[in-house]
Order: C-alpha cells, then sequence, then structure tokens
C-alpha cells in the first residue's frame, strides 16, 4: 500500500525494474491523521483507481495472476550516451542545456572539448578512468561516470584545473548532493588539509557567503553533477516537497584550521593533517544563529526538532577557544558533555511531531528506547541525542563573532583528494582567478586580542594532537 | 572548436548501467541509501509475483508496518477493520525492522515460519 501522492512513483519504479506488483493506494497524508479519518480511507476508494479500497486490497491478495503479471521481463536497456552532442551554435546549445534539465537554472561555461582538455590537465588520470555511479533516488538505475565527465561538469560549473583533483573526490564519493526525499535534504561540503590554502579557499570570514570563487564552484559542482550522473528530476524522481536553498552551492567551505585549537575533523576521521580531503554531510535544519558556552548548545539540541539523532555544530575559531577554555581538550570531550547534558520532557518530545512521527509507531512495538521513553510520567526527563559519535564540529569563521550554527546534519563520508592531485603538483594558471580575499584581522588591532574574555583558549600554536 | 559559428560540447550526462539500488544489509544505516558501498555492482534480476490465494477465508494476513509515519496505526485500522468485517480472517501487525527503505529477511523468514498466508506493506510515502 502506498499513498496516492506516489501512485506514479511507485509503478514507474515497479516498471523499470521489470517486477510488476500489486498496489492499492489510499488518499495522502496518513501521517498525522486522526484515527476516524485512516477508517474513513480504509472504507472509501482509491483516489487513483476510485474502486473501493478495501476491495482492492483484498483482490491484490486472491484475484489470479493475470498473464502479464505472470511474466518479469526486464525493462529495456538505455542506449549509451553519445560522447558530444551535435555540433550548434553557442546561443542553441546553452538552452539545450537549460531546457534538458542539465543546470541549476544559473548560466552554465559550455564545456567545450578545448575546455574540457584544458580541466584534464588537473589530473594525472586517463579521461576514460569510470570514477562511479550515482543515482539521487534509492532504487533508480545509478549512472555511470568518467573522468572526462567530471571534467565536462567542472568546466560547466565555472572551475579551473586547480579545483579539479577536489571535485573529482567529491564524484569518488558517488554520493549525491541532491539525495531525493519528501523531506528535502541539505548538504554540506567541508574541505581539510593543504589544498585549502593552495586553492585559496575561503575557512575565514563569510566563507558560507558567495565571496569565493573555490567555494562557489566546487559546491556547485557537486549539484551540477548530480543531476546530470544522479539523473535528478523533480516530481519525477526527486521528490522534495520544498527542496533545499543549500542545494546549489552545498555550504562549501573549508574548515579553519588555522584558527582552531581542536584537531581538524579530517584527522578525527583518521586521516593524516597533512592529506587533503573533503568530507560530506547531510540534514534537514539549520539554526544560524547561537551564543554561549556549552550548556547553551546542550540547551539548543535538546529543544531542537529533527527526525535523526545527529547534530553538527559549525562553529567560530572563538568558540572552539571558549569550549577549550571552559575545559573541552577535544571536540569530543565538548560532544560527550553536551549529549549527556541535553535534556527534554518526555511530554515535550511525545508532542513533537518530528521526532515522534516515526517514534510513535516503534515505541508501540516495543522497540527500546522509544517504548521505555513512551511510559514515562511526561516531566521525567530523556536524552534523545545518545550518542557523541553523532555530533560533530566544524571550526569554520573569521573571529568576527563568536557565534555557533546548530544543523542536524550527519557526517556521512569523508575522501582523500590527493590520488586526484598531478604528480607534478596543481595545475595553476599564470595568474590564478581569484575574487577578492576577506580582510582578516592579523595584528589584534581590530580588537579581538589573546586573553579578551571571548579568546580565553589556548592560542592556535598549541593546537592538540588527538581527538 | 568552433566552426562556421557552432561548436561541438561534450554530453554531460551519465552513462546507463544497467545497475540499481538496493540496500544490501538489512541493519545498514539510513544513510546506506544512497550509499555506493551498500549497493549492488551485478545487474538488476526481476522476480515473478508470488500465486494469489483463492480467497481470505481462515488465513493469516500480515499487516507489515515498513516505518513511516501513521503507517502503525493505519495499519491498526484494517486489522480492526478485519476483525469486524471479516472475523475469520486472522491478522498480525509486525514493524519491519530498520527503516522504511530497508530490507527485512529476518521478518520474511519469521512470517514463512509462522504460517503468514498473505501479506500487506505499507503505508508507502
Amino acid at each position: 500500500m502506498v499513498t496516492a501522492r506516489f501512485a506514479d512513483f511507485v509503478e514507474r519504479d515497479a516498471r523499470t525494474r521489470g517486477t510488476p506488483l500489486r498496489f492499492a493506494y489510499p488518499p495522502y497524508p496518513v501521517m498525522g491523521m486522526a484515527r476516524d479519518v485512516l477508517r474513513r480511507y480504509i472504507e472509501g476508494t482509491d483516489p487513483i483507481t476510485s474502486q473501493p479500497l478495501i476491495r482492492e486490497i483484498i483482490d491484490g491478495l486472491t484475484s489470479p495472476l493475470s498473464e502479464k503479471e505472470k511474466r518479469s521481463t526486464p525493462a529495456p536497456r538505455k542506449p549509451r550516451r553519445p560522447r558530444l552532442l551535435p555540433a550548434d551554435t553557442a546561443e542553441n546549445l546553452y538552452r539545450q542545456f537549460v531546457e534538458d534539465g542539465w543546470t541549476d537554472g544559473l548560466p552554465i561555461v559550455l564545456p567545450t572539448e578545448e575546455r574540457v582538455a584544458e580541466m584534464l590537465m588537473g589530473t594525472d588520470h586517463a579521461p576514460g578512468e569510470i570514477v562511479g555511479r550515482m543515482c539521487v533516488q534509492t532504487h533508480q538505475e545509478r549512472l555511470e561516470y568518467t573522468v572526462e565527465k567530471v571534467a565536462a561538469i567542472a568546466v560547466m560549473a565555472g572551475a579551473r584545473p586547480e579545483h579539479f583533483p577536489v571535485i573529482l573526490a567529491l564524484a569518488e564519493s558517488q554520493e549525491p548532493s541532491l539525495p531525493s526525499s519528501t523531506t528535502s535534504w541539505g548538504r554540506m561540503v567541508v574541505v581539510n588539509g593543504p589544498i585549502r590554502k593552495e586553492i585559496d579557499m575561503n575557512c575565514g570570514t563569510a566563507a558560507l557567503s558567495p565571496f569565493n570563487l573555490a567555494n562557489s564552484v566546487i559546491g556547485r559542482a557537486w549539484t551540477l553533477m548530480s543531476i546530470n550522473f544522479g539523473d535528478a528530476r523533480a516530481g519525477e524522481n526527486f521528490m522534495a516537497t520544498f527542496g533545499h536553498n543549500l542545494n546549489y552551492n552545498n555550504m562549501c567551505c573549508g574548515e579553519n584550521e588555522e584558527l582552531s585549537v581542536f584537531q581538524p575533523f579530517h584527522v578525527q576521521k583518521g586521516f593524516r593533517p597533512d592529506e587533503s580531503v573533503v568530507s560530506l554531510f547531510r540534514g534537514w535544519n539549520m539554526l544560524n544563529f547561537g551564543l554561549g558556552s556549552a550548556k547553551e548548545m546542550a540547551h539548543v539540541i535538546s529543544t531542537f526538532g529533527s527526525m535523526g539523532t545527529s547534530i553538527t555544530f559549525v562553529v567560530d575559531p572563538l568558540v572552539a577557544k571558549s569550549l577549550r577554555a571552559e575545559g573541552f581538550k577535544t571536540k569530543r570531550d565538548a560532544c560527550k558533555w553536551i549529549v549527556e547534558n541535553s535534556h527534554v520532557p518526555a511530554g515535550h518530545y511525545w508532542e513533537g511531531q518530528m521526532q515522534s512521527g516515526f517514534a510513535r509507531g516503534l515505541a508501540q512495538q516495543g522497540v527500546e528506547p522509544f517504548a521505555s521513553w513512551a511510559k514515562l510520567p511526561k516531566d521525567a526527563l530523556i536524552t534523545p541525542r545518545r550518542s557523541p559519535d553523532d555530533v560533530n564540529v566544524i571550526v569554520v569563521g573569521g573571529e568576527t563573532n563568536p557565534m555557533w550554527i546548530t544543523t542536524d546534519f550527519m557526517h556521512t563520508r569523508s575522501v582523500s583528494v590527493d590520488k586526484w592531485r598531478p604528480k607534478c603538483g596543481l595545475r595553476r594558471d599564470l595568474k590564478p582567478l581569484r575574487m577578492p580575499a576577506p580582510l582578516e584581522c592579523k595584528d589584534g588591532l581590530c580588537g579581538i586580542v589573546e586573553g579578551a574574555p571571548a579568546a580565553a583558549g589556548k592560542p592556535s600554536e598549541e593546537r592538540v594532537t588527538a581527538d | 572548436m568552433e566552426k562556421n559559428g557552432k561548436v561541438t560540447v561534450l554530453d554531460p550526462h551519465g552513462q546507463p548501467s544497467g545497475v540499481f539500488g538496493r540496500r544490501l544489509d538489512a541493519q545498514s544505516n539510513p544513510r546506506a541509501i544512497l550509499d555506493p558501498v551498500e549497493q549492488p555492482s551485478g545487474e538488476l534480476k526481476p522476480i515473478s509475483m508470488a500465486a494469489r490465494l483463492s480467497a481470505l477465508d481462515g488465513k493469516t494476513v500480515y499487516l507489515v508496518e515498513t516505518g513511516f509515519a501513521g503507517s502503525f496505526e493505519f495499519m491498526q485500522e484494517l486489522q480492526d477493520w478485519f476483525a469486524k468485517k471479516m472475523p475469520s480472517v486472522k491478522t498480525v501487525i509486525r514493524h519491519k525492522r530498520g527503516t522504511m527503505f530497508t530490507d527485512d529477511p529476518e521478518l520474511w523468514a519469521e512470517m514463512k515460519s509462522n504460517g503468514a498466508d498473505a501479506a500487506i506493506l505499507g503505508v508507502g510515502g
């Protein structure tokens, strides 16, 4: 049984897989509906077929299989696509890219053979090497792509060859920036290691705003490859009801390792400090303005409604220093304390549709810890975030305000960039293309000085080596 | 290269692979939905539908709640409908382990060993 809103979706899926199935479609939505409404669904008609729903359910189990249903035949394979599109004017080709849904709606650089050949100089890997397969929806065919296809995407995004190794690492992840969910996922890309500085990514002031070429084109390239390699089509296989504005650039930034008092994120994940790494995150929600101590962070996540259990804080370096000053030697120490001190009354938890919508059924089935939580009095405190491993801290920003962003993002994967680097070094333009760099305080004259309350942690030179 | 005002560009779209997504590990984390490591590498093999029952009277029908919010309540109402309108049908509600996107081979095996005659899965979406 599938709600009527997704009738096309599941029938297309069954056809694609060559497996006939019988569906019955109650009205949409089911979530949050009162019992009498659900009862009327069952005793009413299927909106797709206009037939009585219960009759369809019974017939689905008892009417003999048709000849067509007895046969399961694989769907015909799609033909391989040509390497080149038919030659045309730039204007017509641009129109084709837009009208065929191969862009994000913003202007692109057309991937001519010459431009793609130049991009390919950004790596030693052969153009025909298969990098991976991608899809945006669980059961969809995973489309395959080569180094050359990724180069075409990089050109479209406006990248230069120096950016190409990072974009190839994103492609190697085989994760789409547009995973299809009706709940509208957002994503985040964080780059660690030496390549951040080699390509002048912004890790400091306004790192999450559109003021840096590398941040912009790398984040955009991920979405363009998700559209073209993941074959994302809105309403057909990409079902996000709102979509997510982060999908344009995926919060692409570098971690501010230079100003952080904590171990860089990639080292926490087992990579060497001198290794360049892209780390990917996925979630729904952001609170863009948090201030205060670990106690305040614990308070915020205790009331932060989310279906998941993960939290990723994006913190200004001043916050990292404050956490250090509070006595947390590592990011994990801070995360453990925050998790253990984020409580919510059981009554509040169960009243929240978003958190409890999925948990209520589990509780009724006896699944722990939800079953125990359901038995608690309303004012009993529970700890919804259960493990410090579900909580991440990324240090980003320019020390203009000791603020933190709260997200419900989970870390999904980290991929090394270094295998994609040319052995002779990054392919730089004679005059590298750069947007104006943010003005950063380097001498303390801006008022941010060692010893000030907000920056009372240890200086960044004393970074810890274990986390 | 531009020739007569025309240019040639690369097709940016991915190539069909014949490989479709599917969760391999029933207990895998929800993030494995799109995790290439937990995806099959071989081509898709269609499977056939099971033969239907001649009638539901005296049969055991499992109502498998897939994990979407509201599914459990819907299945409870469906169970109630059978109890009142077709009392000869025995219904059993079970929650599919993992998430709505995961397979649950243990449950399918358990249903077979417990004499399930049919199953209704839902409610998707």
